[in-house]
């Protein structure tokens, strides 16, 4: 069977800066996989170049045995790749469901629909409560469920977290992780960039590791918190020898 | 969980049919024909707002070029029944679909541009729009077009000797533009304006083509500022490309709005019902030799409700609303 998403020597670059440089990676279907690496090694423009945001200089981009390299991010979120936003990007004037439903319309445009559908995602991330606020209202870590509601009220087949439990506070975080598990089990492939290592290890099967825009290791958590190589990047070369 | 939703809709529209019906009425003891006149007036500038507002309002992209679509439905209307013998009535159809299809075109180029620079571009065509009209001959140029009068009648849309025939049309037309806005507010189209709105990027994100949305609500909006148009040619019978298609229109359009209440439903017809009276009053009590009052009262009036009620004045009737400042 076909990976999900696939990434086929994908090099980004922007003027003289090689921010990806001949990543090929593969995403199964129903894995929850971390992609994590130090600032700066080209985490969210690959995460980009996944979302549509803009094409690669290299490569292509395979989704569900298709070749989504041309498409711009609207016409991928119809195939099903849904994201979220480091910096969030709430609709601030809108309120909380009105914001789920602008994602249950890419499924239907039957309004009943979408609301009915808006309604259980927001159920289903735990903001039903807050469903009639004004999402500027909202505190962060709800905003980022919010995200979370919004991408998953597209009916994805893959989700793209972009550092949703960064900067949460220990509890919020544990009920993020747990909502991330919610949503892996009702099918949905989960690819999500971190660089709290602690948070995403216990969660993921599979890590990718990127360095300098390339793929340094990849494997299973217990592997990669013990490799050198990743020491290395994260803590310079004097630990990696120890190790 | 979803009764708010469906009980907020049910009552806009009671409300809306109340006021219509009083509204209605309200010339049958209202025999004063300048009182008429201003009547007319704020029911067409709350059309034309409610127009504005679908491109400006719930999609985001301020246009100060409105007077372009308004001046376009006047000219077709006025030029398919002095040249051609065209009824008016098409000639509203025509206008407004001459307007969507510029407003399309326009918008092919202009989309690509974000805020101020969006902006800019709108007064820019509509101010180049209006010296074309002034220098194209055939259209009548600078001087404009006298729009014969045969006899009163609905045939051509033409009465001499009453304004409740008028009356009721600018009635009708504000009310078609509300219950446009209406029913849009429960459709796709509003959640993907105001998602292209408040963020761009996210909202291309969950799958909504951005540039195709803003290319909807400006040929709905462009028709329904044109079929105003076409309206107020008729009304005045004479047009020359100052008086439809000056700034002056430009703002008497986005106003309204504003000071109700951006991107709401209700907000231009409050608008509208608070500045055109205002503005008309003023002009001819205060105004005379002291030309600009009005502009002054307004000015004031928009600087007051921007500090005090950014959100517009439509905030102050629905207290369980909570309005966010933008």
């Amino acid at each position: 069977m076909t990976p999900l998403l696939e990434i086929r020597g994908v090099s980004q670059r922007f003027g003289g800066l090689i921010a990806n440089s001949d990543i090929s990676i593969a995403v199964g279907r129903g894995e929850i996989v971390g992609l994590i690496g130090p600032n700066g090694a080209g985490k969210s423009t690959l995460f980009n170049l996944i979302a549509g945001v803009a094409p690669p200089t290299e490569g292509s981009i395979w989704f569900d045995g298709e070749d989504v390299t041309a498409l711009p991010a609207a016409q991928r979120c119809r195939r099903g790749i849904a994201r979220t936003f480091q910096v969030v990007k709430s609709f601030e004037t809108m309120s909380v469901i009105d914001n789920v439903i602008v994602g249950a319309l890419a499924r239907t445009t039957i309004m009943r629909e979408a609301r009915r559908k808006a309604w259980d995602v927001l159920e289903f991330a735990g903001l039903a409560a807050r469903a009639e606020v004004p999402a500027a209202d909202l505190i962060p870590s709800e905003k980022r469920r919010l995200e979370v509601a919004r991408a998953l009220a597209t009916g994805p087949k893959l989700l793209l977290l972009d550092e949703v439990l960064t900067g949460l506070t220990p509890i919020e975080a544990q009920s993020g992780v747990e909502l991330v598990r919610k949503v892996r089990a009702t099918g949905v492939t989960v690819l999500m960039v971190e660089h709290v290592m602690e948070i995403v290890m216990p969660l993921v099967d599979r890590a990718i590791v990127l360095d300098l825009g390339k793929v340094l290791v990849e494997g299973r958590p217990a592997e990669i918190v013990r490799h050198p190589k990743v020491i290395s990047a994260y803590l310079g070369d004097r630990h990696a020898v120890g190790a | 969980m979803d009764k708010t939703f469906a009980r907020r809709r049910r009552r806009d529209l009671i409300t809306a049919l109340g006021l219509a019906v009083i509204a209605a009425l309200v010339p049958l003891f209202v025999s004063d024909v300048y009182v008429q006149n201003i009547m007319v007036l704020t029911l067409m500038y709350a059309a034309l707002s409610q127009s504005w507002n679908i491109l400006s309002g719930y999609c985001g992209q301020i246009s100060l070029g409105h007077a372009l679509y308004f001046g376009l439905g006047a000219y077709t209307t006025a030029l398919l029944f002095t040249k051609f013998g065209v009824l008016p009535w098409f000639g509203m159809i025509a206008g407004g679909l001459i307007s969507a299809g510029i407003a399309m075109a326009l918008g092919y180029p202009c989309f690509r541009l974000r805020g101020h620079y969006f902006v800019i571009a709108t007064i820019v065509i509509a101010e180049t729009a209006l010296l074309l009209f002034q220098n194209w001959d055939w259209a009548g140029a600078a001087l404009g077009i006298d729009i014969p009068v045969r006899h009163d009648s609905w045939l051509t849309f033409q009465f001499t000797r009453s304004k409740l025939p008028y009356f009721y049309f600018a009635l009708a037309l504000a009310a078609v533009a509300w219950l446009v806005t209406f029913w849009l507010e429960d459709s796709k189209w509003s959640y993907w304006w105001r998602a292209v709105r408040d963020n761009p990027e996210a909202a291309e994100s969950l799958g909504v083509v951005v540039f195709n949305s803003k290319m909807g609500a400006a040929a709905v909006s462009a028709f329904l500022t044109a079929v105003g148009g076409s309206f107020y040619a008729q009304f005045v019978s004479y047009i020359d490309p100052e008086s439809v298609m000056g700034f002056q229109f430009s703002l008497l359009m986005a106003l309204p709005a504003v000071v109700g209440g951006i991107g709401t439903l209700w907000g231009p017809v409050l608008g509208a019902v608070i500045l055109i009276p205002l503005t008309e009053l003023t002009r001819s009590y205060i105004g005379g030799s002291g030309r600009g009052v009005d502009l002054i009262v307004y000015g004031t009036l928009i600087v007051l409700i921007s500090l005090a009620r950014p959100q517009g004045l439509v905030g102050l009737f629905a207290p369980g609303r909570k309005g966010t400042a933008r």
